[in-house]
């Protein structure tokens, strides 16, 4: 059985001349213990699709089944229990309660399930020495890093033990070493069973998922399984099409990005060998981005 | 129970950890507490000096006074008339025979300075006769009233001449010197609530002799420039009035140069004064109570908008409405508890040196102590928790983006 069943899922903003497509008849199923990344250029859809599959959001139209139950019409009560007990998210900017310590912050989800003070602080403790801040416990968010805080960040997600962790460009906000080490303690998580399902720009993150979707235009582009470790293969393409990195590099990336994936979606049937040289083609200076 | 102690110790931490926005919503449900309450009690404070300065006598006292009766003339206005023509003993005469009058007791003025253990050159002195102490029911704060049977040699003092002539010693039993005699101090009144409008005639600066006894010491026959009366029945009627009327026209060959009037005419008059004052200090207290709370709303909406993020995070992270609302209320409740008490110890403080330093004299009203913290709470915990629900029923994504 599916954790996770989109159907035909699709999500709108405004309305009449300024109906803005967020995600368009998306249809996506995930099972137990998978991990997934998902790709895309910005405002394809990623955040909002995270958003649905969290029960952040409630999708205009279409079926969400997450496990045996069809959470797509749930009452706003419902869908925090849901929240609560099986989903752990991870957002880009953290989002840590400013004046709560870190230990608080953790076991916040806790009070939320009624848990005693003394249970609360001592599971909230036990998650925070799994992310490696058992010294920092009592540190308040703005005495931490960005990658200490993203840790922290997990370890409210984990807090719960959901079945289903989702990361909104858990790295967006980091440089690489903290970016590294958020995406292992993501990976540990995932080797422990749990499902994870995370957003990214950065094609070489996908070597710790075992899954890799692309979105564009709120449409799901492609879905490939991959090896752990491996770079999946669009990734790959996307990777080395994306020069290095000032920002007017940036931008040029993500309209190169644009191209590599409007030409793949303009022959799909020629195959993708023959895809492959012409992105190459496309940017000639090519270069790996990261390790 | 575990539970909700649990919820104020978590609001507590909360108001803690945001020391700043705390105080500040503290301090709109402080002031608004306090305006409230100082408002009502300085109104009613006020209120009340202005009834004892307009004094209140019995129903059935009424009071004869030389002059020529003009509309509604009130009782203190006699003041003036005095300098004209005064009554006479005759005049005294003829009021106590008329049916009706219970008792009555003149009022004159006499001169020549007085000399206790300290000399006072000019006092205020008052001649009249024993019935005085029974028309007026002032209550003595020693001794008694002089009586018939005192030889005229008793008097009695206003408590501020008994001041001035003896210091701080008691002043019954003592021995004063005027115009040459030996007289004895029978009595020592309590403050006069209700003194007259000038400062001279304040009868706590009045010195009161025996009527008889002063007309034979100045040697002339005294002119007394008011007869207090009182009427048999309790009621004060109009006929006694009327008999008195009558009778003085007539022992004045027929002209209306004495006024009658009951001492509660001027009552009345107050009355109205007082009944406006109330209404002015419901009124401010009204007007105070609505800047308050409207004060009190705006500090709660803005510090609620302000949480936004915080409560579309908790939400997110599995809190529910009901959760969410618990927290909420339970922090207003906490803040606004806190403020009202604050500013009811606030006004208390005020209160008292208001009463120790200046001339106001503002009274505690239990009322206003009682429901403007009441409304202060309600008020609080309406404004503090109203939004938090509309947040609360949003999407939590959309209070996350309101940051």
């Amino acid at each position: 059985m599916a954790l996770i069943e989109l159907k035909d899922v699709s999500k709108l903003y405004g309305f009449g001349d300024a109906t803005n497509v967020a995600l368009d008849e998306v249809s996506l199923t995930i099972e137990q213990g998978e991990c997934v990344a998902v790709m895309g250029p910005s405002g394809s859809g990623k955040s909002t699709l995270m958003n649905i599959i969290g029960l952040l959001d409630h999708p205009t139209h279409g079926d969400y089944h997450l496990g045996d139950k069809k959470v797509s019409r749930l009452g706003t009560n419902q869908r925090a229990k849901a929240r609560r007990d099986k989903i752990g998210f991870i957002f880009q900017s953290f989002n840590l309660l400013p004046r709560l310590t870190a230990i608080d912050n953790v076991a916040l989800p806790l009070l939320y399930k009624g848990m005693s003070q003394g249970k609360r602080m001592k599971k909230a403790w036990d998650m925070l020495e799994r992310v490696g801040l058992g010294d920092r416990a009592y540190y308040y968010p703005r005495q931490l890093s960005g990658g200490q805080k993203q840790s922290v960040a997990i370890a409210r997600a984990l807090v719960n033990e959901p079945q289903l962790i989702i990361a909104d460009e858990p790295t967006g906000n980091l440089d690489s070493n903290s970016s590294r080490l958020v995406m292992e303690l993501l990976s540990e998580i995932h080797k422990t069973g749990n499902t994870v399902i995370f957003v990214t720009h950065n094609p070489e993150l996908t070597r710790f998922a075992t899954r890799v979707v692309y979105m564009q235009d709120g449409t799901i582009k492609h879905d490939e399984q991959t090896r752990l470790g491996e770079v999946g293969r669009y990734a790959r393409a996307v990777m080395y099409a994306v020069p290095e990195t000032t920002e007017e590099d940036d931008l040029a990336g993500v309209s190169l990005l644009m191209n590599v994936l409007d030409k793949r979606a303009e022959a799909p049937k020629a195959g993708k060998r023959a895809a492959r040289p012409k992105a190459k083609k496309a940017a000639p200076k090519r270069k790996k981005v990261a390790k | 129970m575990s539970l909700r102690r649990e919820n104020l110790r978590l609001a507590y931490r909360s108001l803690q950890a945001a020391k700043a926005r705390s105080f500040l919503t503290m301090l709109g449900i402080v002031i608004g507490v306090t305006a409230v309450i100082l408002v009502v009690c300085i109104g009613q404070g006020v209120k009340q000096q202005i009834a004892n300065t307009l004094g209140r006598y019995g129903k059935d006292v009424f009071v004869v006074q030389p002059g020529q009766s003009h509309g509604g003339g009130g009782f203190f206005t006699g003041m003036a008339g005095a300098s004209s023509s005064l009554l006479t003993q005759q005049d005294l005469r003829t009021v106590q025979k008329a049916s009706g009058v219970a008792s009555v007791a003149p009022l004159s003025t006499a001169s020549g300075s007085m000399t206790g253990d300290y000399t006072v050159a000019s006092p205020f002195i008052i001649a009249t006769t024993p019935d005085f102490a029974d028309i007026v029911q002032q209550h003595m704060l020693s001794g008694g009233f002089f009586e018939q049977s005192d030889d005229g040699k008793a008097v009695v003092l206003g408590m501020s001449v008994a001041q001035k002539l003896f210091n701080d010693s008691s002043a019954v039993g003592q021995t004063l010197a005027w115009r040459g005699r030996q007289l004895m101090v029978a009595g020592v009144f309590d403050d006069f609530k209700a003194p007259p409008l000038s400062v001279e005639a304040n009868f706590n600066n009045a010195v009161f002799v025996p009527y008889d006894m002063a007309q034979k010491a100045t040697g002339n026959p005294l002119g007394i420039y008011q007869i207090l009366a009182k009427t048999q029945s309790k009621g004060g009627s109009a006929k006694t009035l009327g008999a008195v009327d009558t009778a003085l026209v007539t022992a004045h060959g027929g002209a209306r140069d004495a006024i009658v009037a009951p001492a509660s005419s001027a009552q009345s008059a107050s009355d109205q004064t007082i009944h406006l004052l109330t209404l002015l200090v419901a009124g401010a207290a009204i007007i105070a109570l609505i800047v308050g709370g409207v004060g009190i709303m705006d500090v709660m909406l803005v510090s609620v908008t302000e949480r936004m993020y915080e409560i579309g995070l908790r939400k997110a992270i599995g809190a529910t409405n009901h959760q969410i609302m618990r927290q909420f209320v339970v922090e207003a409740f906490v803040l606004s508890a806190w403020g009202a008490f604050i500013g009811l110890l606030l006004s208390c403080i005020t209160v008292g040196l208001l009463r120790a330093y200046t001339s106001l004299q503002p009274v505690l009203i239990w009322q206003a102590l009682l429901f403007a913290p009441l409304i202060a709470v309600s008020v609080g915990m309406f404004f503090g928790s109203m939004p938090a629900l509309k947040a609360a029923r949003k999407d939590p994504i959309e209070a996350l983006r309101h940051d």
